[in-house]
């Protein structure tokens, strides 16, 4: 293996903007995978919605596409007042899914492979569930921890237990994006790596080297599949939470 | 999820997303446990109750994860009918 398999998560400074209060301020792989993403993401949707024909033609297709899909994801778990957050969650399913379909490719950089990056992401829902709910709702936000139907003696301990279970919501929806993300590249580049060491034996290992292939193949198969996967599942978290924010205590 | 659950276009996709599946369900323990304890920890030290914040805290915290694994399971919700 020329590489060992943590080596892809490694953050490189591309060049320095500055120093705040002593910390460089550097310009990253990281950053410059996350310019790409955007910029992807707006040729898609710029491009996609300039001819704005009736009978799309497939760039067209790909943006209405990914439109409607989290539309309707968004409608089915918030409801209809749940759309004025539409470029919110749209913006956070395309990012998510564009950074992890960019990182499939050989060579390139996952930028959701990155606890500080993905915390981010969840930490924006989270704020932002917060800080709508107590503003349309006011201290009735705060039925979100006090249940319906609960006996009075044993409510003090159900609401801690649920404001737990509320601030665990950020380290959960930020980890899951993560550990898929980083548990996927490690074994795909650990396979990638057998292939190597396997094909450097001779004749024999060239053979054996076949298998790992094979299996490197199916799991980029499998990472793609993931890739869109995890995307989904931290869009539709973010519904689930955007909901509570809309209407507590149901 | 169900949605997602119900596509199983072939054996990758049904592997993938059980993965997913029990993906989420570990992290919402785990992340129920680390903020009970965080929560614990950071009350022993601004009380210095060592140990019993952490105690009780943590312990809660797991009683919240094991909330929120039943909850992503659709075992037990709060009365939303689409939480899944």
């Amino acid at each position: 293996m020329a590489e060992g398999p943590i080596h892809q998560f490694e953050i490189h400074k591309i060049f320095s903007l500055g120093h705040i209060g002593g910390q460089e301020i550097a310009f990253t792989n990281s950053s410059a995978y996350m310019f790409a993403a955007v910029g992807i993401i707006s040729l898609l949707m710029i491009g996609g919605s300039a001819g704005r024909r009736l009978i799309p033609n497939r760039f067209q297709s790909v943006a209405e596409l990914s439109y409607e899909f989290v539309a309707n994801t968004l409608k089915s778990s918030v409801g209809e007042e749940g759309m004025k957050f539409f470029p919110f969650v749209f913006s956070l399913f395309m990012f998510i899914l564009t950074a992890n379909l960019i990182g499939i490719i050989p060579f390139t950089f996952t930028v959701t492979s990155h606890l500080i990056v993905t915390l981010a992401l969840a930490l924006l829902v989270f704020v932002t569930v917060l800080l709508y709910g107590l503003y349309k709702n006011g201290l009735k936000f705060f039925k979100l921890f006090v249940p319906s139907g609960v006996p009075i003696y044993i409510l003090p301990l159900i609401t801690v237990i649920e404001v737990i279970s509320f601030l665990s919501r950020p380290v959960s929806h930020s980890v899951r994006l993560f550990a898929n993300m980083l548990a996927g590249h490690i074994t795909l580049k650990v396979f990638a790596g057998f292939i190597a060491s396997l094909g450097a034996l001779g004749a024999v290992g060239i053979f054996g080297a076949a298998l790992p292939l094979a299996m490197t193949t199916a799991l980029t198969g499998l990472e793609l599949l993931v890739a869109f996967l995890q995307a989904y599942v931290f869009t539709i978290l973010t519904c689930i939470y955007l909901n509570d924010a809309l209407h507590p205590g149901h | 999820m169900t949605r997602m659950d119900q596509s199983d276009g072939g054996n990758g996709a049904a592997n993938a997303s059980a993965m997913a599946r029990g993906f989420r369900l570990s992290s919402e323990l785990i992340a129920g446990v680390l903020v009970g304890a965080v929560i614990g920890w950071g009350f022993d030290r601004l009380l210095s109750t060592s140990p019993w914040g952490l105690i009780v805290f943590f312990l809660l915290g797991f009683v919240a994860g094991v909330i929120n694994v039943m909850r992503a399971a659709g075992v037990a919700s709060r009365g939303t009918p689409d939480r899944s």
